[in-house]
């Protein structure tokens, strides 16, 4: 059987226990006071659009003004009810939805990457099918690094990402393309 | 053993992609310019050095327990509901993908970028098993659809330019004759690709990293491919290489810092996704595939090459890659790192890789997890050599170098020889036929008197 042979070749084959480092990660290069700003700019860097909320009404508003409301919405934020769209059980329709609106458990500073978990996102597939994302981040829920993000998140949910701005590519001659197959623009609201 | 094959598939490949000066140009000037991103990247985190030995040791260590882990990963990928395969090597891994998909009457699958699946040539093999088989990262559907492999690992037609993908394109998809603009291009394949994922009955991924203590991996992609095919399709195939899998959690902050900085010079890639569970309704397969990798590990001389974490790296810095195209490695992964990887598969038939290569160096230091690129190239050519695989032509030569460097008369006599001769046939010192060294360079004026004759008359004054 495969499986033994491959184990058995390799307990033959390997070198002798090499150790794990003690201290797995780097402190932050990014002071406290700089999250946020730090946090914003690599949105932008990211192709996203960065934007300084104070409420959920405030969100509303200002997504309100930016997309148009009518087409296909689901929204996964507690308080911000604009769904006018109710997923079956066949995913495919969900080709149609033009936005999606979801809460960011954390959010990392140095890359501006956001963490969605099942739980926030109800359907996986939500983020990537949809032409739009809305991402909703409380600053308190902001960390310098990759490092300190995984002492914050959980790993035994069926599904997590991290989402850095919206898809894109650069396989055509190296210029860079905003929106290969996932969401075409992503807009990240910081709430206090 | 003494054993005749052709060992010149690099040069002459290297040869045909040279005839277009241009594109060399840029396709030189272009990776350079991706190297110069991951430069930039690196030395904004003060750490960076220090970071990539971090992972070096992670890596070492993860090597070191590398049967413990898997069964770790295993127990718990099959606890969360995950299906483990193990394939000894590419036969056995396209056999259990296909059963899988006849198991779910399956016909159509999209793919999202897995070289591992390349290096297994498992595209062929599902199509003559009458499956529609899609790659969906846009690179690898734009080489697919031109019947050829990737040339970059991750950027996989980066040696075309937008006029070839226009023409591509207006061939394959309808659009505008002589169009160039990668936006609209980029639409193009948006729209057909999102046909396909609607349609796929199974998506198959690749795998980044996977992590023994939660059962579960990790996918990283800028175009979110993987994600749309894995989340759609009934069924979940990811391959990976035995040699993917790391301890913890917490260790996939150290490699996912690396990987993006180190391959295009962005922070992080757009998505990196973390599958542990099939979704309600749907199904989980996971492959772990050896396909040589552990007779590499049993290699002292060669088990540092499986740290690749396969961000590309190596291939953007190698003055060799960058002339001559990753298609002249006629292999799955071209460039520095896949000249190591390629003849533990089939030593007679890579046996030209590990001499496509200046051994300056350049790649070693910019690996992020470390591996000893160049050494381990210049202990291949030692192996090959020994093993009677060098190309004869150089093969003559390198003895003939022998014979001349360990008899000082014999060499100072040549040095004569070959002066004067410069000096009365110069065109025979430049002839391409009888001398190679003269193909791309025009041969200097001998000098009139060697070193050591003025050497010694300095002594004399």
């Amino acid at each position: 059987m495969s499986r033994e042979r491959i184990l058995s070749a390799i307990r033959q084959g390997k070198p002798d226990l090499q150790p794990l480092p003690d201290v797995i990660g780097f402190p932050s290069n990014i002071a406290d006071a700089d999250l946020a700003d730090t946090f914003l700019t690599m949105v932008k860097t990211n192709g996203g659009i960065g934007v300084r909320a104070n409420s959920l009404d405030d969100v509303r508003a200002q997504i309100a003004s930016e997309y148009d409301l009518t087409l296909p919405t689901l929204s996964h934020v507690d308080g911000l009810d604009l769904n006018n769209f109710t997923p079956t059980e066949n995913l495919r329709l969900l080709d149609d939805l033009n936005l999606v609106v979801l809460e960011g458990s954390v959010a990392v500073a140095e890359n501006a990457a956001i963490w969605f978990n099942e739980a926030t996102l109800g359907i996986r597939a939500l983020p990537f099918i949809t032409l739009n994302v809305v991402a909703v981040v409380s600053a308190r829920n902001l960390v310098g690094t990759m490092h300190e993000v995984y002492k914050r998140i959980d790993l035994n949910t069926g599904f997590g990402t991290f989402i850095a701005g919206p898809s894109k590519t650069a396989d055509i001659e190296q210029s860079l393309v905003i929106g290969a197959h996932g969401s075409k623009t992503m807009t990240v609201f910081l709430m206090p | 053993m003494e054993t005749t094959v052709r060992t010149t598939h690099h040069a002459e490949a290297a040869a045909a992609f040279l005839r277009d000066e241009e594109n060399v140009d840029w396709h030189n000037e272009t990776l350079w310019f991706v190297r110069s991103k991951r430069d930039k990247a690196a030395t904004l985190l003060p750490e960076w050095e220090d970071l990539r030995e971090q992972a070096s040791r992670i890596k070492n260590h993860a090597l070191s327990r590398l049967d413990d882990y898997l069964v770790e990963l295993e127990k718990n990928a099959q606890q969360n509901g995950i299906t483990v395969h193990w394939a000894s090597d590419a036969e056995e891994h396209n056999r259990i993908v296909l059963d899988i998909m006849r198991q779910h009457n399956a016909t159509q699958v999209v793919k999202s970028k897995s070289m591992l699946t390349e290096e297994c040539h498992l595209n062929p093999y599902l199509i003559k098993h009458g499956i529609d088989v899609v790659d969906t990262d846009l690179g690898e559907r734009i080489v697919q659809l031109r019947n050829e492999p990737p040339s970059h690992i991750v950027l996989p037609a980066i040696h075309l330019k937008k006029k070839h993908i226009g023409d591509l394109f207006h061939q394959h998809l309808g659009t505008d004759a002589g169009a160039t603009d990668p936006q609209y291009l980029t639409e193009a394949a948006r729209i057909h690709l999102r046909q396909k994922f609607l349609l796929a009955d199974v998506a198959i991924t690749g795998v980044n990293f996977a992590v023994a203590e939660t059962g579960g991996f990790v996918v990283c992609t800028n175009e979110g491919n993987a994600d749309l095919g894995a989340h759609l399709a009934k069924v979940h195939i990811a391959s990976m290489g035995i040699e993917k899998v790391i301890p913890k959690g917490e260790h996939l902050g150290v490699f996912l810092r690396l990987l993006a900085r180190s391959a295009t010079g962005q922070t992080t890639t757009t998505y990196s996704s973390h599958f542990r569970r099939p979704a309600p309704g749907q199904t989980m397969h996971l492959i772990l595939v050896d396909n040589g990798r552990t007779r590499q590990l049993a290699s002292p001389d060669f088990r540092n090459s499986l740290k690749c974490i396969r961000c590309g790296a190596c291939m953007n810095t190698c003055p060799v890659y960058r002339r001559s195209g990753g298609h002249s490695y006629h292999t799955a992964i071209a460039g520095p790192i896949g000249s190591i990887l390629a003849p533990n598969i089939d030593m007679k038939q890579y046996a030209d890789l590990p001499f496509a290569s200046t051994l300056c160096g350049s790649c070693t230091n910019v690996c992020p997890v470390k591996i000893d690129i160049h050494q381990q190239l210049y202990k291949w050519r030692q192996v090959l050599g020994e093993a009677g695989a060098v190309e004869p032509a150089k093969k003559v030569g390198m003895t003939g170098m022998d014979v001349l460097f360990s008899r000082p008369s014999l060499y100072r006599f040549a040095g004569r020889a070959g002066r004067r001769l410069m000096k009365l046939f110069p065109s025979l010192a430049n002839n391409g036929k009888l001398n190679p060294w003269a193909i791309h360079r025009d041969m200097p004026k001998p000098p009139a008197q060697s070193f050591r004759d003025w050497y010694a008359e300095q002594e004399k004054k």
